[in-house]
């Protein structure tokens, strides 16, 4: 026995009862301080992440700044007015009274997109579209990250400061999917420097195949039009203009077709690119109806309003990817879709619509390294 | 103990491809993305029938580039 094992029990303690009154008093503590320990992880992972958040945001900033000077050609230094831009602030309207608010949305969107071209083209000049276009979404994507990493900084701040175990639990428990996000954003920093087509593009690679050759017009801001026919039936192409970084605005030139130049399609096809669920393979095509396209509802809703008013039914086509991937540049798997896609698109025009009749297909998403 | 875990993906390398297609023979050549590239561009002359090639598409895999 050892010296301690001799000291103890000539003290009338042995080393079980040692471990056991330490073990109960472990579980004690344990009891009494779970949730301090749990404040302890969670900050440590917190702030982690925080960390990852920052060289990200840094670096999409630094970037930003790179390109606006190398390939922008800038003429002064642009990190000031970029540093001011991070910051840029959109208000949303009042939602009180929601009478209306689709139009105040689109109204202060619309602010802000021109805000944003209107400060790139100070800094860069407008010699280039697509290097404007590309800057203005380099600034976007820098200032998404940012604001990414002030919330989830604040939230940090303010649980570390109040101990509050039930908000740091909480953001601890996001970060992982905040993280993903926030990598997919810095991904696509890369791809958009290079004018590479994204994977969210592959709507407006559907839509370029049938307006290759043809007349373009432009129907909205950023928006073209084509006509073509297949079968008997007369196509009214649209998409974004490329191959500049746009999006363009779908809802305003379906709106214009149909209202304005009195189209009267018997149906709408729309092809866009769909968040995939987990599980779910990269490049995956579904079909179904509906307004196919994201963003923040404006366009939507203008869509679903025409749409509704002139009772045309609307067809989606959906090409399924991650966040990451449509962001960043088109995946293999998507770009192999397009022409299974454009035998489905055949396909459902065949059997939705007849001979003399129009049609009006919108490729959506950003149509980057896209032209028409 | 409560803890999440960080679900990012693996970090993978792509290379970027162009496709140049032929409209008239149907020829596909594929090479390396080279800035300035986008779809429907005008490519090289096919090889095949010497005709005009378009950029049919531009994607990114996790391949070498060909030799």
């Amino acid at each position: 026995m050892s010296g301690i094992g001799v000291s103890l029990l000539q003290i009338g303690l042995d080393l079980n009862s040692i471990f056991y009154v330490v073990s109960l008093l472990v579980f004690v503590a344990y009891g009494l301080y779970a949730p301090r320990i749990q404040v302890w992880f969670a900050l440590n992972e917190i702030g982690r992440g925080l960390t990852r958040l920052k060289v990200m945001k840094d670096k999409a900033r630094k970037e930003t700044i790179d390109y606006l000077t190398t390939t922008g050609k800038a003429s002064g230094d642009p990190t000031e007015r970029v540093d001011q831009f991070l910051d840029y602030i959109t208000i949303m309207p009042v939602d009180i009274d929601p009478n209306g608010i689709v139009g105040k949305i689109d109204h202060v969107v619309t602010t802000r997109d021109e805000r944003v071209r209107q400060e790139v083209g100070t800094i860069v000049g407008d010699k280039n579209p697509v290097t404007v276009s590309v800057s203005e979404n380099l600034l976007e994507a820098a200032t998404a990250l940012n604001t990414i990493h002030k919330i989830v900084r604040h939230f940090y701040l303010l649980g570390k400061k109040t101990s509050s175990y039930f908000m740091l639990v909480q953001l601890q428990m996001l970060m992982p999917m905040i993280i993903q996000e926030a990598d997919a954003l810095v991904s696509a920093v890369d791809t958009f420097k290079l004018a590479q087509p994204l994977g969210d593009g592959i709507g407006a690679v559907i839509a370029s195949r049938y307006m290759v050759g043809r007349e373009k017009q432009t129907i909205a801001k950023d928006t073209v039009l084509a006509v073509n026919e297949y079968k008997g039936r007369k196509l009214y192409v649209v998409k974004a203009e490329g191959p500049m970084a746009y999006v363009g605005q779908p809802g305003v030139g379906i709106r214009h077709v149909i209202e304005e130049m009195g189209v009267k399609p018997s149906a709408i096809i729309m092809i866009d690119a769909a968040l995939k669920l987990e599980g779910e393979k990269t490049g995956e095509i579904a079909e179904g109806v509906g307004a196919a396209i994201g963003g923040i509802g404006v366009e939507k809703y203008q869509i679903e309003e025409v749409a509704a008013k002139h009772k045309i039914p609307i067809y989606a086509v959906l090409v399924k990817q991650s966040i990451l991937e449509a962001i960043t540049a088109m995946r293999k798997e998507i770009a192999e879709a397009s022409d299974k896609v454009m035998t489905l698109l055949n396909r459902v025009i065949e059997e939705k619509t007849k001979e003399g009749d129009d049609v009006l297909i919108a490729g959506i998403g950003n149509t980057l390294g896209v032209s028409q | 103990m409560i803890s999440s875990r960080s679900v990012v993906e693996k970090k993978v390398k792509y290379t970027v491809f162009t496709i140049e297609e032929c409209p008239v023979c149907g020829q596909k050549t594929k090479r390396e993305f080279q800035p300035g590239d986008y779809v429907t561009k005008d490519g090289a002359k096919c090889t095949k029938c010497g005709n005009q090639t378009r950029i049919s598409l531009i994607y990114a895999e996790t391949a070498k580039p060909p030799k």
